[in-house]
């Protein structure tokens, strides 16, 4: 079964969680999905970017004022 | 309230000040608003040399005097320093770069007081700090100053300052991650 990590990202600027993100992703298996949780504007923006350049599912949320919930499912 | 929701919905409202704009968008800006910085200021954008000034300031508000240092021993530097703080563009810049700041994350409703996670936080933050600052002035200019402005100015010196930038930053994200992650 698809299992679930969640990433604590927040009060870390960039480029820290597209990087702990990176890491993370590696160790997960295909269909895996990873929840980075941060409130940091840029890597709302720079995260997803990356993510769906490699090919991965992403969706994001924002769960409270300023703050994001990026969901990535591993695709490969 | 009703107003409230309205606007929130509306297709320019998220355009405008909701949705982050795209890097093309931001170089347009950007490269129109320093044109006319250049134009009503007679000088080319800066930000960190700014801050060299408050420096000064609350040096000398405080009783200190900065007349024999050699960074501020031109005639420009000292007649910008008796000047005064409200009479120097780059600080009215400088305060609009913040304000402007707070008005664009009230409008997206993405305020936030951000909680510190650890102490390597605050060492990271302090030293990046005075590096960056010690750096900027012994460069005669930061990225906006010296790569900004030197490249839109056709200066040779910007792509210097680009170059060995780009170095920097891969030392600095090596450290980040081996020290501060």
């Amino acid at each position: 079964m698809a299992k679930e990590v969640i990433l604590d990202c927040l009060g870390e600027a960039c480029p820290v969680p597209l990087v702990k993100a990176e890491n993370a992703l590696k160790e997960m298996d295909i269909e895996d999905v990873l929840v980075v949780q941060c409130d940091h504007s840029c890597a709302m923006k720079n995260l997803p970017e990356w993510a769906r350049k490699e090919g991965h599912f992403v969706d994001i949320e924002e769960v409270d004022d300023g703050e994001w919930e990026i969901i990535i499912e591993k695709a490969k | 309230m009703e107003f409230l929701k309205k606007l929130r919905d509306n297709v320019f409202f998220k355009k405008w000040f909701k949705t982050p704009y795209t890097y093309v968008t931001g170089a347009i800006l950007l490269s129109i608003f320093q044109i006319i910085t250049f134009g009503i200021t007679g000088n080319p954008w800066g930000v960190s040399g700014v801050l060299a000034n408050w420096g000064a300031w609350l040096f000398e508000a405080v009783g200190g005097s900065v007349d024999k240092w050699y960074y501020f021993s031109s005639e420009g530097a000292q007649r910008t320093l008796e000047a005064g703080f409200m009479n120097h563009a780059g600080t009215m810049r400088n305060i609009g770069i913040i304000f402007g700041a707070l008005f664009a994350s009230l409008m997206a409703s993405q305020f936030k007081i951000k909680k510190i996670k650890s102490k390597k936080q605050i060492v990271a933050a302090v030293l990046g700090g005075l590096l960056m600052g010690y750096g900027a002035r012994i460069a005669g200019g930061c990225n906006i100053g010296a790569l900004f402005s030197g490249i839109s100015s056709l200066s040779f010196s910007g792509w210097v300052f680009a170059f060995f930038m780009f170095f920097g930053a891969v030392a600095g994200s090596k450290l980040l991650v081996k020290y501060f992650m």
